[in-house]
């Protein structure tokens, strides 16, 4: 049986390896720019689909369907990003035959609706964060604002339905804010995205981002897994993620999967998906969670879960996608064994505020040993294009404890190199030391905080040793070429021992003139 | 044989002793003794410095005779000899540091003008690439002393943006 991979990067080679250990053919595709890339090579079968622009390529479902019927493909994996949450997608697949790894169109498109998905979830009777009914009417009186205000309790939040990206969001402190807040927020709502209409929702304050994999067949079958804790966020993206999560106890562990898989039944759900918690820790100690949103495909952070159960959760996805039943052991699924953390290695460079740094990866150190696994997605020599996601890698340690874990990543940031071009790394070895992340003291907006407040100075210190060392290496390097230069005039010919470098070649030219 | 090292704004003189005994090479940093061995990797190299493990990878740097060395934890840009090569080659001023397009992309804001007196890591252009704004900041103090390019202009990578002195 074919599978024909919809994606590139690291989760497509995770796909490609999966394949094979299933005894299945993989499929990969790619656009222009990634004729070289790694998951071309790690995939049995490769066609080009066009242009480096992703519309001209990996989102064209044209294109990836004439590949799928050009090499006989049955199934289609569609990694995350690009059509992986794209309803219209799953049902181009299911029109041409084709099994769409991943839910139904419908569960898509219900799970994709930010409102439907919360009525969905109060429905199956599951929390969310207390809020507005729906959006105030124009001509909503004073009166009803204010009490619904009371109702929901201070502090909240004025949210623009069609909000998005700050705009027409405001926090109100007390009860004498909230009328003018919410006059302006609906103004600025109106002036930027043409809808005026807004809701009010209760303010969680230092709120943790808490996940819970699940997987479903087609026979009844849903499997909640132990919890991520994915609180360490830039600007609202993901940095570090674990399991499981150090403030969950094992009676919210339970309630939260119970809830997690209501919203999945619920939903006819079938295939990988998460659901999202925002988890509030009471002074008292008290824990109150509330369902954010269903994200219907396999995340980002899905190893941090492999490790922690030992499930392989892209086999899981395949084996349902054929119509098997899953037959994982449900407590195996929710009790974690270690603990494992994650580090998404991205090729932007900490020290220029986290600006994306395309290039040519002229060499790799990649960590090995016990605990460690690197789901990468580039190799050396390769160009990283500018048209994508700049994910060169996911960094994932294991260890019987969070502390051991938190040493073996520590070692392993130690041992990785990405040379060529700028990495993360400098800033993970820093974000390792901070003792908010010993403690696992820190909530969604921490890490934008203490960014802040260090005001752009430098993750990497050179320190007077590491200035020692890099000048004896400089001087062996010098001497090395210098040395091979003299003995190439005296043998008359190039030598052929050291790695090439520009610089040697333009020195070893220099020496022969 | 003697080497020049610049980095960090710091110049190390550098002697190499080639036959030092068992292959190891004894050399001088600013006139202090040291014992290095050694042997190449498919990186760079594998040194013991007194009996001390250092692994060093080496990569090209910008310019001749600029490398990049890879230490555990830090790359450090070293260059070699330069101001034998500087000698040579009449480069640009001393000290005149380049601010270039790191990616293509289009200048949204400019954020200082000719004669501005800017700090260290002062934010001086705000590229847009990849979908997201990005800062690009002074490399030292100095005064700005060119400005080569306009809001809403579309630059390729490498272009020469701002010039501080």
């Amino acid at each position: 049986m074919k599978v024909l991979i919809a994606n590139r990067g690291e989760i497509a080679v995770r796909v490609a390896r999966a394949c094979r250990e299933l005894g299945l053919t993989s499929v990969a595709v790619y656009s222009d720019c990634d004729r070289e890339s790694l998951h071309v090579r790690a995939a049995d079968e490769a066609w080009p689909i066009g242009a480096p622009p992703a519309r001209e390529s990996y989102l064209d479902i044209g294109k990836l369907l004439g590949v799928a019927r050009k090499s006989g493909a049955t199934l289609v994996h569609p990694g995350y990003g690009f059509l992986a949450e794209n309803a219209a997608f799953s049902d181009a697949c299911a029109a041409a035959g084709l099994t769409f790894v991943g839910p139904s169109a419908a569960s898509i498109r219900l799970m994709g609706s930010k409102t439907a998905a919360r009525d969905a979830a109060i429905a199956a009777g599951v929390p969310v964060v207390p809020g507005t009914d729906g959006p105030f009417a124009a001509d909503a009186s004073d009166e009803h604002i204010l009490a619904e205000g009371d109702r929901i309790g201070f502090p909240l939040l004025v949210k623009a339905v069609a909000g998005g990206g700050g705009k027409g969001m405001r926090s109100v402190a007390s009860r004498d804010d909230l009328l003018a807040a919410v006059r302006t927020a609906g103004s600025e709502a109106a002036s930027a995205f043409g809808d005026a209409s807004v809701f009010l929702e209760r303010l969680v304050v230092r709120p943790r981002h808490v996940e819970v994999q699940l997987m479903a067949d087609s026979h009844g079958t849903v499997i909640p897994f132990v919890e991520r804790e994915c609180s360490i966020q830039r600007r609202h993206q993901k940095v570090v993620e674990e399991s499981p999560s150090t403030r969950v106890s094992e009676k919210t562990r339970r309630a939260m999967a119970e809830c997690a898989a209501a919203v999945a039944r619920s939903a006819n759900y079938t295939g990988a998906g998460t659901i999202e918690f925002l988890l509030d820790v009471a002074p008292d100690g008290q824990e109150h969670f509330y369902f954010l949103e269903m994200n219907t495909r396999l995340q980002v952070e899905h190893p941090v879960t492999e490790m922690v159960t030992g499930i392989d959760l892209v086999h899981c996805q395949l084996r349902v996608a054929m119509g098997e039943r899953l037959t994982i052991d449900p407590e195996r699924a929710l009790t974690p064994r270690g603990h494992a953390i994650e580090c998404r290695v991205i090729a932007e460079d900490p020290d220029q505020g986290f600006m994306p740094s395309p290039g040519r990866v002229l060499g790799l150190t990649v960590p090995h040993g016990p605990g460690v696994r690197d789901d990468g997605g580039v190799a050396e020599g390769f160009e990283i294009p500018i048209y994508y996601d700049s994910l060169i890698a996911k960094l994932v340690v294991w260890g019987e404890s969070r502390d051991v874990a938190i040493a073996r990543l520590r070692r392993a940031l130690s041992e990785y190199q990405v040379r060529g071009v700028r990495t993360t790394l400098p800033f993970f070895r820093w974000l390792t030391e901070q003792p908010e992340f010993a403690s696992a003291d820190f909530h969604t907006a921490w890490l934008d905080g203490v960014l802040a407040a260090r005001k752009g100075e430098p993750f990497t210190a050179v320190s007077d040793a590491d200035m020692r060392a890099a000048v004896i290496a400089a001087a062996v390097h010098a001497h090395a070429m210098a040395s091979r230069v003299s003995g190439d005039r005296r043998s008359g010919q190039a030598g052929a021992s050291a790695p090439a470098s520009k610089w040697q070649q333009a020195s070893r030219i220099e020496g022969l003139r | 044989m003697t080497f020049e090292i610049e980095l960090g704004g710091r110049l190390f003189k550098v002697a190499i002793d080639a036959a030092a005994s068992g292959g190891a090479l004894r050399m001088t940093i600013d006139g202090e003794p040291v014992t290095v061995d050694a042997r190449p990797t498919s990186a760079g190299y594998s040194l013991l410095v007194d009996g001390r493990v250092l692994d060093a990878a080496v990569t090209d740097g910008a310019a001749r005779g600029e490398i990049v060395v890879h230490l555990p934890n830090v790359s450090v840009p070293v260059s070699i000899d330069a101001s034998r090569r500087r000698g040579k080659a009449a480069r640009h001023a001393d000290g005149e540091q380049r601010i270039t397009a790191p990616m293509p992309g289009r200048i949204v804001r400019v954020l200082a003008k000719p004669g501005d007196a800017v700090e260290l890591r002062q934010p001086v252009i705000v590229i847009e690439a990849m979908k997201m704004e990005n800062e690009l900041r002074a490399p030292k103090a100095g005064t700005i002393k060119e400005v080569a390019v306009e809001p809403g202009a579309s630059v390729e990578a490498g272009r020469l943006l701002v010039v501080i002195e």
